[in-house]
């Protein structure tokens, strides 16, 4: 079982967002404030890791004429039941990511890893994908927040610290609140996927240099 | 002017311009960003989102108030949108290779990504949380697409122009067009607010 | 398999389909009885809450059937012993904004409180907001009647930094509650 390989793709070298480009809809949509960054991670890892367990243990049974309706309808079970428990238990957070939650059906993540990783491993191993590669999501989504509402509102945790308040880092007045519109959310990702191409090629030279001292 | 046609037309303006699908409400992004490097294939998925966006509203709204509202069934709306949507795809697919050869050769290998395409789950879900009637779901998702190709043809256009000029090293490929595209949702932000009626 | 006839092969792919989702039903409908009752509890609390917020004997407040209603944002009115509570959901620059508006028996706007909303997080939710900004705004429509707008359509109530469609948007269904209330007399 190689765990630890599994979470550094998850999280940097195949990482969803940053290097796959999937799921970029809610990446965009969603990510103007710390809080609903931390629901949308956490409920999309818990519906990948739900999806990938069950298309794994069921990847013998599924004629592979059908498997991508079949993928499809359940996922969207799982979808509509985090649905329902948004609505009953956190409506806060129902409320303010709205139609993106159903959507999540059509999130190309959930999909892709069905296609890609579930219907070809064993039901442990997927699980560990699911969580690697749902992390990797929810860390990139939550960086994307941070950025963004520092930027568009000035404050840091908006919808979980201080009351729902956030902590005020930059004074009010200065703040430019495009980041917070439509235009922040392309720049924002633009920027953070430049620096993430920059940061792994940075990493790579490094690595080869480092063996070119050894040898 | 009746004030029905006036709610038509509004929807009509909202759905292109101040709230368009890409640009303003994010809905289907991954082919915006996938299939936007040339001009010609951008106007090909354009044209295709928008057929299958107008008759997917339509489907899905008969589903949902002659079968899922009637049996008090609408927890299930996610799901059967969605096996709605994939059934009208495979149709519409199979249908435009035996009526329509040259329409096919056109749109088919866009056909398949459509399923997935956040715009169509999307508009299908706004009809039902907005209340709209039959014919407002249908002009809301034809609009919708028309709106999804506008943004997806202009962004094709910058970025075989982008494409040509130099950039930073880490910025080239996505991250450039991610800006282009920021740009682009710039501008639209300029219809915000757009009242005629 | 090769074996099979194309009519058997295709009963088969269907009924496999068919079992899935049948059983993911069979879960939706199970998952739906638990969560049905307390989404249902959840919605009428806020309502209740929205109500006692913005009329003071909120606890004799009751549904009115039959209204009439111009603009027709107006969601549902209940009435107590001193005023009105008027729900309005005028459409704000994401999705319609729910919010319930106390109106008293001379037209005048006793508060508000927004239900449900999906504005922009620091800019437009700011209308929602429990704090001393959207205090601050929400406090502008009380003790006002008739016909309000905001500064930059020629009226008095200042609108939020930079979200001017949310300010009108809720200028809008207070003026709805307004007109409601003086049609019923």
């Amino acid at each position: 079982m190689n765990f630890k390989k599994q979470f550094h793709e998850g999280l940097l070298t195949k990482n969803p967002v940053l290097v796959q480009l999937l799921g970029m809809c809610s990446v965009l949509a969603i990510t103007t404030s710390l809080f609903n960054g931390i629901g949308m991670g956490l409920s999309v890892t818990i519906i990948l890791i739900c999806s990938n367990v069950l298309i794994s243990a069921l990847r013998k049974v599924i004629p592979s004429q059908i498997r991508i309706a079949a993928y499809i309808v359940i996922i969207a079970g799982f979808v509509t039941i985090v649905d329902l428990m948004l609505q009953a238990f956190v409506p806060a957070l129902s409320e303010s990511l709205g139609v993106f939650i159903p959507l999540i059906v059509v999130n190309c993540i959930i999909l892709g890893r069905a296609e890609a990783f579930a219907s070809k491993n064993g039901v442990l191993a997927s699980a560990v994908d699911g969580l690697c590669q749902g992390i990797g999501y929810t860390v990139a989504l939550c960086l994307m927040c941070i950025i963004r509402e520092l930027l568009g509102a000035g404050t840091f945790g908006g919808g979980i610290l201080n009351g729902g308040e956030g902590i005020r880092i930059i004074s009010e007045g200065i703040p430019a609140m495009h980041m917070v519109m439509p235009v922040g959310g392309f720049l924002t990702l633009g920027f953070v996927i430049a620096g993430s191409q920059w940061l792994m090629k940075r990493m790579e030279q490094k690595k080869k240099e480092k063996e070119a001292a050894e040898v | 002017m009746s004030a029905y046609v006036q709610s038509l037309l509004g929807i009509l303006l909202s759905a292109i311009l101040t709230e368009n699908f890409i640009l303003v409400k994010f809905y289907g992004i991954c082919p915006f960003m996938g299939v936007s490097k040339k001009t010609d294939t951008a106007i090909g998925m354009g044209m295709a989102v928008t057929f299958v966006m107008a008759i997917a509203s339509a489907a899905t709204w008969a589903v949902n108030n002659y079968i899922l509202v009637p049996l008090n069934l609408q927890y299930m709306q996610t799901v059967a949108f969605i096996l709605v949507i994939a059934s009208i795809v495979q149709v519409v697919e199979m249908f435009l290779k035996k009526a329509i050869p040259s329409l096919y050769q056109a749109l088919g290998i866009y056909l398949p990504l459509i399923t997935t395409n956040c715009a169509v789950l999307g508009a299908a879900l706004v009809n039902v949380q907005k209340d709209y009637d039959f014919l407002q779901s249908v002009v809301f998702g034809t609009c919708g697409g028309l709106g999804f190709t506008l943004a997806i043809v202009l962004f094709a256009s910058v970025r075989e122009r982008a494409d040509k000029s130099s950039c930073p090293e880490s910025f080239k490929g996505f991250p450039i067009a991610l800006i282009s595209a920021g740009l682009l949702a710039l501008s639209f932000m300029g219809f915000s607010g757009l009242k005629i009626f | 398999m090769k074996t099979e006839s194309t009519f058997k092969y295709v009963l088969r792919l269907s009924l496999t389909l068919l079992i899935i989702t049948g059983v993911v039903a069979g879960l939706l409908a199970g998952v739906n009885a638990i969560t049905a009752p307390r989404i249902a509890a959840a919605k009428a609390e806020k309502t209740t809450k929205a109500l006692s917020a913005v009329i003071p004997d909120a606890d004799t407040a009751k549904q009115m059937e039959g209204f009439s209603d111009e603009s027709g944002i107006v969601t549902a009115v209940y009435t107590s012993d001193s005023a009105y509570a008027v729900q309005v959901a005028p459409n704000g620059f994401d999705n319609a904004i729910t919010m319930m508006v106390g109106v008293d028996k001379e037209g005048k706007v006793l508060g508000i409180s927004v239900i449900s909303h999906t504005e922009t997080a620091g800019l437009g939710a700011v209308a929602a907001a429990q704090n001393a900004k959207g205090e601050a705004f929400r406090g502008q429509f009380v003790g006002q009647g008739g016909q309000l707008a905001v500064t930059k359509d020629g009226g008095t109530i200042d609108a939020l930094t930079g979200a001017t469609i949310t300010s009108r948007a809720v200028t809008t269904g207070v003026n709805a509650a307004i007109a409601c209330v003086a049609n019923l007399g």
